[in-house]
C-alpha cells in the first residue's frame, strides 16, 4: 500500500516535468536568447470572432460568399469572454454597427493583441538589442523595448511595450493602450485600462506558440487567456508587402462630405 | 589593367562618399577612417535613433547667388545663425500669445505680406513653435549635385504634364474659391490624406515628429520613419525585387554592403508620388547611403532618378546625428484626421451659403 502512495508522488512530480521536456523545443540562438526573426502569421479565424463561431454570412450581401465568415473555434481558454454586465452590451452595439465602426474597417491600427492574428503577416526584426514588430497591414508597427522598463508616455493604439526574456519565451507587457481598438470584427472591445501580458515560444523550426493574458477592471470580471500558433511563411520570396489601407476606406469615412 | 581600374573607382568612390565631409571643412586631419562595430552575425551596426531634426534649417535648393559654392562663409553662417536666434525668440513669445508673423522661407512675413497665410489678420496653420527648427549649419542646402545645389530643369515631357494639370486645376470652378479645392479627399496632399509622405519626404528634415530609427536582423535593414509611422523592411540577402506590377507607395527596397556603407536602391513605386513638390512617374528610382563616419554620423545620401521627370539625377547629402534620447511618438495621424472632416464639410457648408 506505502508502495503506491510513493509510486503516486513519484508519477505526480515526474510525468509532468516529463511531458513538458517532450514539448521543449530549444530555438536557435542570436546572442544567447531565442531567435524569433522572421515573417509569421496566424491561421486561424479569430479576427473574425475569437470565440467558438459556425459558417455564417458576412456584413454585406451584395459579395456573396466573398467576404463570408468561415467557422472557427475559440482561440479564449474556457471559450469565454468574461465581460460585466454592461460591457457585454457595448460588444453586441459594435457587432450592429461593425461595418462603419469596425477600426478595421476605417483601416486604423490594430491594436495588441489583434494585429497579431489579423489575416496579413507580420515580421519580427530582433537584433542583439532591439525587436522591432513590423505589422504589413496598415504599415503597423512597435519597438519592443527590451532595457529597463518604461512607462507609457501617452496612451495610443499600439502601446507601451516592455519585453524581457523567461527561458524560451519572449514576454510583452503591453500597457498604454488607448482603448479604441477592437479584438476581431464580432465586436470584442477593451478600454483604456487595457493591460496585455503577450508570450512568445518557438515551439519547432516554423511554429511559434502565441500566448495573451488580457486584463481590463472596467470591462472583464477577471483576467481570460487568448492562445494560438503562428506559423513562418516559408517561401523563399516571402516579404512583408505594403497594404496602406487609408486609400480604400476614404470613401466609407468620408463619403458623406463629398462635393455630389 | 583591369584591377587597377577596379582600384581607382574604388577609391573615387571612397572620395566621393567623404567629399561632403571634407568639403565642410571639418576634416578629421590624417585620422584613421572609422570602422563601425559589427553585428553578431558580421554586418556593419548602424542601428539606433537618427532623428534629422537638426537639419531642419537647410533648405533644399541653394540659394543662386551662392552659384557652386556648397558652404557657408563665416559671414553668411553668422546670418543663419542671427536668424535662428531671432527665430527662437519668436517662438517663444508665440507660446504667450500667437504672433501673426510667419516664418517663411528663411525670414519672418506678415499677414499684409503673406495674405494666404492668414485669415481675418490672424495666421492659420499650425503655431511657429509647433514646427523643428534645427540647428543652424554651414551647409549651403540639402542639394549637393547638381554643383549648384538646385533640382535639375524638368524633361520637356514633364513641363508639359506640368503645365496641363495646372490648367486643369485653374479651369475648376473650385479653382477661385478662398482656400483652394476641396470637393474630394483627392483634392487634399497625400501627407494630409495621412497614406505617406512617400520615401523621399518621409527622410527630408521637415517640420515635425522627424524621429528615423534604424534595426537590423540577419539579412535585413529596417529604416523606420516616425512620420506616418513607415518602417521600410530592406532585405540584404541578394533577393530580386517583386514583380514591377507590385507597385507601393513606398517602393520595394533592396540593399547591400560596400565596406560599412549600406546601398539601398528602391524602385516599384506608384506613379505620381510627389517628390520636392514635382509628382515622379512610374521611372522613379533611389539610390540611397548609409555611411558610418564616427560613432555618432551617418552620412545619409539620397539620389533622385526620374528621366521622366528630371533631365539628369540629383543628390542631396547630410549628416543624421545619433540621439540616445529622441523618443519616437506613434504618429497616428489617419486615425485622427479632423483635417480631413473638417475641410471637406466646412468647404460643403461653404457651397451652401451661397
Amino acid at each position: 500500500m506505502r508502495y503506491i502512495g510513493y509510486l503516486l508522488v513519484i508519477l505526480i512530480t515526474v510525468v509532468p516535468s516529463v511531458a513538458q521536456q517532450a514539448q521543449t523545443y530549444r530555438a536557435p540562438r542570436l546572442n544567447g536568447h531565442p531567435d524569433l526573426n522572421g515573417i509569421w502569421q496566424a491561421m486561424n479565424t479569430a479576427n473574425w470572432d475569437l470565440l467558438d463561431h459556425p459558417a455564417q454570412p458576412g456584413p454585406v450581401w451584395q459579395t456573396g460568399a466573398i467576404g463570408a465568415v468561415p467557422a472557427g473555434q475559440s482561440v479564449v481558454e474556457g471559450g469565454e469572454i468574461p465581460y460585466k454586465p454592461e460591457a457585454l452590451k457595448k460588444k453586441q452595439e459594435n457587432f450592429a454597427k461593425r461595418m462603419t465602426e469596425d477600426p478595421e474597417a476605417k483601416c486604423y491600427m490594430p491594436g495588441i493583441p489583434r494585429a497579431t492574428y489579423m489575416p496579413y503577416p507580420f515580421q519580427i526584426v530582433q537584433s542583439q538589442r532591439d525587436m522591432l514588430f513590423v505589422y504589413e497591414y496598415a504599415t503597423a508597427n512597435r519597438l519592443v523595448n527590451m532595457g529597463p522598463p518604461q512607462k507609457a508616455g501617452s496612451d495610443t493604439w499600439m502601446g507601451m511595450s516592455n519585453g524581457r526574456w523567461e527561458g524560451e519565451t519572449l514576454v510583452i507587457d503591453v500597457t498604454g493602450l488607448n482603448g479604441l481598438a477592437w479584438f476581431d470584427r464580432a465586436g470584442d472591445w477593451a478600454s483604456d485600462r487595457l493591460h496585455v501580458v503577450e508570450r512568445y515560444t518557438r515551439t519547432g523550426p516554423d511554429h511559434l506558440q502565441y500566448e495573451a493574458t488580457v486584463e481590463d477592471p472596467n470591462v472583464f470580471t477577471r483576467p481570460w487567456k487568448i492562445s494560438m500558433t503562428l506559423y513562418r511563411k516559408v517561401e523563399k520570396n516571402a516579404q512583408i508587402l505594403e497594404f496602406k489601407c487609408v486609400p480604400f476606406a476614404e470613401e466609407l469615412l468620408y463619403g458623406q462630405f463629398k462635393k455630389k | 589593367m583591369k584591377t587597377s581600374l577596379r582600384f581607382i573607382i574604388f577609391l573615387a568612390a571612397i572620395l566621393f562618399a567623404l567629399a561632403p565631409i571634407t568639403m565642410d571643412g571639418q576634416t578629421r586631419g590624417g585620422a584613421k577612417p572609422w570602422t563601425p562595430p559589427k553585428t553578431p552575425w558580421g554586418d556593419p551596426d548602424i542601428q539606433g535613433l537618427w532623428p534629422g531634426q537638426d537639419m531642419v534649417g537647410t533648405p533644399l535648393e541653394r540659394d543662386r547667388s551662392l552659384g557652386t559654392r556648397a558652404f557657408l562663409t563665416d559671414e553668411e553662417f553668422s546670418k543663419r545663425v542671427a536668424f535662428a536666434e531671432e527665430q527662437q525668440e519668436i517662438d517663444t513669445a508665440d507660446l504667450v500669445s500667437r504672433n501673426p508673423r510667419i516664418a517663411r522661407g528663411g525670414r519672418f512675413v506678415t499677414c499684409e505680406e503673406d495674405p494666404n497665410g492668414c485669415r481675418n489678420g490672424v495666421r492659420i496653420g499650425p503655431p511657429n513653435y509647433w514646427d523643428e527648427r534645427g540647428k543652424p549649419t554651414k551647409q549651403a542646402s540639402l542639394i549637393m549635385d547638381p554643383p549648384d545645389g538646385r533640382l535639375p530643369p524638368l524633361t520637356p515631357e514633364a513641363q508639359k504634364l506640368q503645365a496641363d494639370r495646372a490648367a486643369a486645376r485653374k479651369a475648376r470652378p473650385c479653382a477661385t474659391q478662398p482656400g483652394g479645392c476641396h470637393d474630394s479627399w483627392e483634392d487634399e496632399s497625400l501627407w494630409d490624406r495621412c497614406i505617406t509622405r512617400g520615401l523621399v519626404g518621409s527622410v527630408l528634415p521637415n517640420g515635425y515628429n522627424t524621429g528615423n530609427q534604424i534595426v537590423q536582423s540577419p539579412g535585413y535593414v529596417v529604416f523606420r520613419n516616425e512620420m506616418i509611422h513607415e518602417a521600410r523592411v530592406i532585405p540584404v540577402d541578394g533577393r530580386a525585387h517583386p514583380n514591377a506590377s507590385i507597385r507601393t507607395w513606398m517602393g520595394s527596397s533592396r540593399g547591400h554592403w560596400e565596406g560599412s556603407t549600406l546601398v539601398v536602391e528602391t524602385t516599384n513605386f506608384l506613379p505620381g508620388i510627389p517628390v520636392a513638390n514635382t509628382p515622379t512617374s512610374d521611372g522613379l528610382r533611389v539610390v540611397e547611403r548609409f555611411t558610418p563616419v564616427d560613432p555618432d554620423t551617418l552620412t545619409y545620401q539620397l539620389t533622385v532618378e526620374d528621366p521622366k521627370t528630371w533631365t539628369k539625377p540629383w543628390t542631396v547629402s547630410f549628416p543624421l546625428k545619433r540621439s540616445k534620447d529622441y523618443a519616437v511618438y506613434e504618429y497616428a495621424c489617419h486615425e485622427g484626421n479632423y483635417y480631413m472632416y473638417n475641410a471637406l464639410s466646412g468647404a460643403r457648408s461653404e457651397e451652401k451659403k451661397k
